[in-house]
């Protein structure tokens, strides 16, 4: 090889300036002043608070109840960043959910928590990441498009859990789950400032964000993904195994919706068959609304959690604004539209994203 | 007669073009040259209104235009033949030609008209295909083919060519020429950007030559060479080189096949490279180049025959297997099977290779880096950064990212297909540079390329594939452009009696 003194090396510094996630915080941002100046002062237990802007909203309904979507939504990302789909992921998160619930069942209600939460931990994420190697392993192995597998896996599960669970809810009657597994764990309370949180769900979440985020950014595993979802081809020229990347990212996804589906059944303390049912839009559409390219090859941990707050955001925000005094008239939100805000907020999320990255790629054009 | 009048166009903070202004009279062709980045393909995208110009205008038979879209400038008879072509590739090749002004009879689709229209269309540009059978069935010869016809076919006066022959060989060049001769005597006025200065100054009036967005110079067929183009286009000499592989004599039998067919197409393949030698191997697009060099890479579980690397076999259908005897493949098509385009020039570098920066799971990222950085340093690519994504380079710089790859993992034989398609002057030497200190050092080359001159240029054998077999083998002295041709088109009986 040729060395030569007048070749200077390229920068290596860091991409300058250009975060992905800015403009969701900047929406964040704005969607927590608006719904802060639109809610009316409440007063609980003698203390006179916003009504969005105080704790025992913002945890319970917001932090807590987005959790295990957000959780989801990291799962998908992998997958959709990969240029796939898992559209399964509602029915994996309900049949791991009635797994632990029937495993946890069989113990003693005073169980010690070195015991529940390991085994719950183990049974959940166990059925999660066998749903997502069966996913996995039909994309791989039939060369199916995996729209198509797992929308046949998002019954199949769905159906499991109807079959194997004859009364519809678990734990059965007359039994119950460990309190060490939900009050002691997924459903622990902590005084902040005088009222009761429940954090667990949302530490869960943020730790999960956290591995996710080293996953995706730091691993040679996390690179083949984005490699293999940007560009299989060239992946597998490049002497990538293609088929064990998307393996993988399948069995993750699994498995995160295996986490998502005991923090639920702690949380609520049950689980039925209809757990989860439809969940599959909301995680993707987080997903999305968080940067994830459905074409491949873009999508970040963050992205994936901020697009899942996004969301809640505006449920929460149409669950507590009842009337909005705009001054020339009063608009009466009714929680039959939120959907439809939902809706248009995941349509307008995306096309602006997609409009700040024409820009950027205008920007990076010549010739 | 079309005329551009000071036309400039920027690109966020970067001039693609600056203040050109050029003529082309009615019915002639006039080319446009200069290296990647110039503002060739810009100027030809601003008079067929794909790009608005910042300043200037564009004037079409003498009348101001100023195109809102290309539907705009095809309804004012300005068409543009694109480099990467655009068409629906599970439409038929008919459905394709017709797009958006389909026959119908009633509200039906009018089959019968549409498949007829689409012959008529493909016979005046003297091409021969079945326009039933789908898009994507066709080479990349075939689709320009057609893409032509359609433009023709919809009365375009102005024809805009972007690099037409770039993945085109050298017959079929032939029959687009034969083509843009008889489209000139119909009186159609044509802007010809390419690389290649032999067809320039075979086809075309007059040469523009751009460089960095600006007009640096116009010259008449008759004043206009080579040497003064080149120079035009890069701003200094280029000097010949002979490859200095060939002063000292191959060393060892590094890559044998032996009977190597695939369904693929190619049949009962024998060919050795030694050490040190680069193997060139010429055919015509579809003559088999292509799907033997991916099989040699593992890429075709349907190949069967014996593979040996440095004397010890490879199973064959096994790209790990491949990858570990020392093997690695510059593809054909580098955006499609080259690079990951949204990923950074540095990631791109290491694709496939981050073993060696490993530390548990972790990429460890310094070295990373400070490994690509280096290695893309030393085949010379020009980006503002590491992190800049792939796909905004130009094809040049986009092909040495791909090459350093291989050249960082000191694989023992390079397969290449196609290196310097769509590559700028400047790049292409030093690609040739590149493969030639690669022969230097030690490893064998196989080299496929559409461009005669380079694989006569670049070998020190000559391998000449046909149909799927090798036809003949020749030493570089006998391997002149005229055997070797004979040889691709199957024509000279001494040839074949010559082969091995």
């Amino acid at each position: 090889m040729p060395t030569d003194d007048r070749r200077t090396p390229l920068p290596t510094s860091r991409r300058g300036g250009h975060v992905a996630e800015a403009g969701l915080l900047v929406v964040i941002l704005l969607l927590g002043t608006a719904l802060t100046l639109a809610s009316d002062p409440v007063t609980v237990g003698g203390r006179t608070a916003n009504n969005f802007l105080r704790l025992d909203n913002l945890v319970p309904n917001v932090a807590t109840t987005m959790s295990w979507m957000a959780i989801m939504a990291l799962g998908a990302t992998l997958v959709i960043v990969s240029a796939g789909i898992d559209i399964s992921v509602g029915s994996v998160f309900g049949l791991s959910a009635l797994a632990t619930a029937a495993a946890l069942q069989h113990l003693p209600p005073d169980a010690s928590g070195l015991v529940s939460v390991p085994l719950a931990a183990v049974v959940a994420v166990g059925t999660g990441l066998l749903c997502g190697l069966v996913n996995g392993a039909l994309v791989v192995g039939l060369r199916m498009h995996p729209f198509i597998v797992t929308l046949g896996t998002l019954s199949i599960f769905r159906g499991i859990g109807l079959v194997a669970v004859e009364s519809k809810t678990l734990p059965t009657l007359g039994r119950e789950l460990p309190a060490s597994f939900t009050e002691g764990f997924v459903g622990l309370r902590w005084e902040v400032a005088g009222t009761f949180v429940q954090p667990v769900p949302m530490l869960l979440m943020l730790g999960m964000v956290a591995l996710a985020w080293v996953y995706l950014t730091r691993t040679v595993g996390g690179r083949e993904i984005y490699a293999v979802g940007g560009n299989e081809e060239a992946a597998r020229f490049a002497g990538l195994r293609v088929g064990r990347v998307k393996l993988r990212v399948y069995a993750l996804a699994g498995a995160a919706a295996g986490v998502a589906g005991m923090i639920s059944a702690g949380f609520y303390q049950s689980a039925n068959t209809a757990t989860g049912q439809g969940y599959e839009l909301t995680v993707i559409a987080a997903a999305v609304v968080g940067g994830a390219s459905l074409t491949g090859g873009r999508g970040t941990a963050l992205g994936a959690m901020l697009g899942a707050l996004v969301i809640k955001l505006i449920e929460n925000g149409i669950d507590i604004l009842r009337e909005v005094d705009l001054g020339l008239f009063t608009l009466t939100v009714s929680k039959e539209y939120q959907k439809i805000i939902v809706g248009l907020a995941i349509v307008v999320a995306v096309a602006v994203d997609r409009l700040s990255e024409h820009l950027r790629a205008r920007r990076a054009l010549r010739g | 007669m079309i005329r551009v009048e000071g036309v400039s166009k920027r690109f966020g903070g970067i001039a693609a073009l600056g203040d050109v202004t050029l003529e082309v009279p009615e019915g002639a062709c006039h080319a446009l040259m200069g290296e990647n980045g110039a503002g060739k393909s810009t100027l030809g995208k601003v008079v067929a209104g794909i790009h608005r110009p910042d300043a200037g205008r564009v004037l079409v038979g003498g009348v101001e235009r100023r195109f809102r879209d290309p539907a705009d400038a095809r309804a004012a008879g300005v068409a543009m033949v694109h480099q990467e072509l655009a068409t629906c590739p599970d439409l038929s090749v008919a459905e394709n030609l017709l797009l958006g002004r389909l026959p119908t009879r009633g509200p039906f689709l009018d089959r019968r008209a549409m498949e007829a229209s689409a012959r008529e269309l493909l016979a005046a540009v003297g091409v021969d295909l079945d326009v039933r059978q789908p898009m994507r069935a066709l080479s990349t010869a075939q689709e320009q083919l057609v893409q032509i016809a359609a433009a023709v076919g919809t009365g375009a006066r102005v024809l805009l060519l972007d690099e037409p022959t770039s993945s085109l060989s050298d017959a079929e060049s032939e029959r687009l020429f034969a083509l843009m001769e008889r489209l000139r005597a119909d009186g159609v006025t044509m802007l010809y950007v390419s690389h290649r200065i032999p067809e320039v100054l075979r086809l075309c009036d007059r040469v523009h030559v751009l460089r960095d967005g600006e007009l640096v110079g116009s010259l008449d067929r008759a004043e206009a060479d080579e040497a003064s183009l080149v120079r035009l286009m890069i701003g200094r000499e280029l000097v010949p080189t002979t490859p200095r592989h060939l002063t000292s004599p191959p060393g060892d039998v590094l890559l044998e096949v032996r009977g190597l067919s695939s369904p693929e197409g190619f049949r009962d393949v024998d060919l050795e490279v030694r050490a040190g030698e680069v193997l060139g191997l010429a055919g015509l697009v579809g003559a088999g180049r292509s799907a033997l060099l991916r099989a040699l890479m593992g890429h075709d579980r349907e190949a069967r025959g014996a593979l040996r690397v440095g004397g010890t076999r490879v199973p064959v259908g096994r790209p790990r297997a491949s990858l570990a005897a020392g093997l690695g493949l510059v593809p054909e098509d580098r955006k499609r099977e080259g690079l990951v385009l949204d990923l950074g020039v540095g990631a791109n570098q290491t694709l496939g290779d981050l073993a060696r920066h490993r530390r548990g799971p972790f990429v460890d990222r310094a070295a990373e880096r400070a490994h690509a950085a280096a290695a893309l340093a030393r085949v010379e690519v020009k980006a503002a950064s590491l992190d800049t994504p792939v796909g905004t380079l130009s094809g040049g710089n986009q092909q040495k990212v791909v090459l350093s790859r291989w050249l960082e993992r000191s694989c023992r034989v390079l397969l290449v297909d196609e290196p310097t398609r769509g590559v700028d002057v400047g790049a292409k030497e030093a690609i040739h540079a590149l493969l030639d200190g690669l022969a230097c050092g030690g490893a064998a080359v196989l080299l496929v390329s559409s461009e005669l001159p380079e694989v006569l240029g670049l070998s020190t054998r000559v391998a000449v594939m046909r149909e799927g077999r090798i036809v003949a083998t020749l030493p570089r002295a006998e391997a002149t452009a005229e055997r070797v041709l004979q040889a691709m088109a199957g024509v000279g009986v001494a040839v074949e009696a010559s082969a091995d």
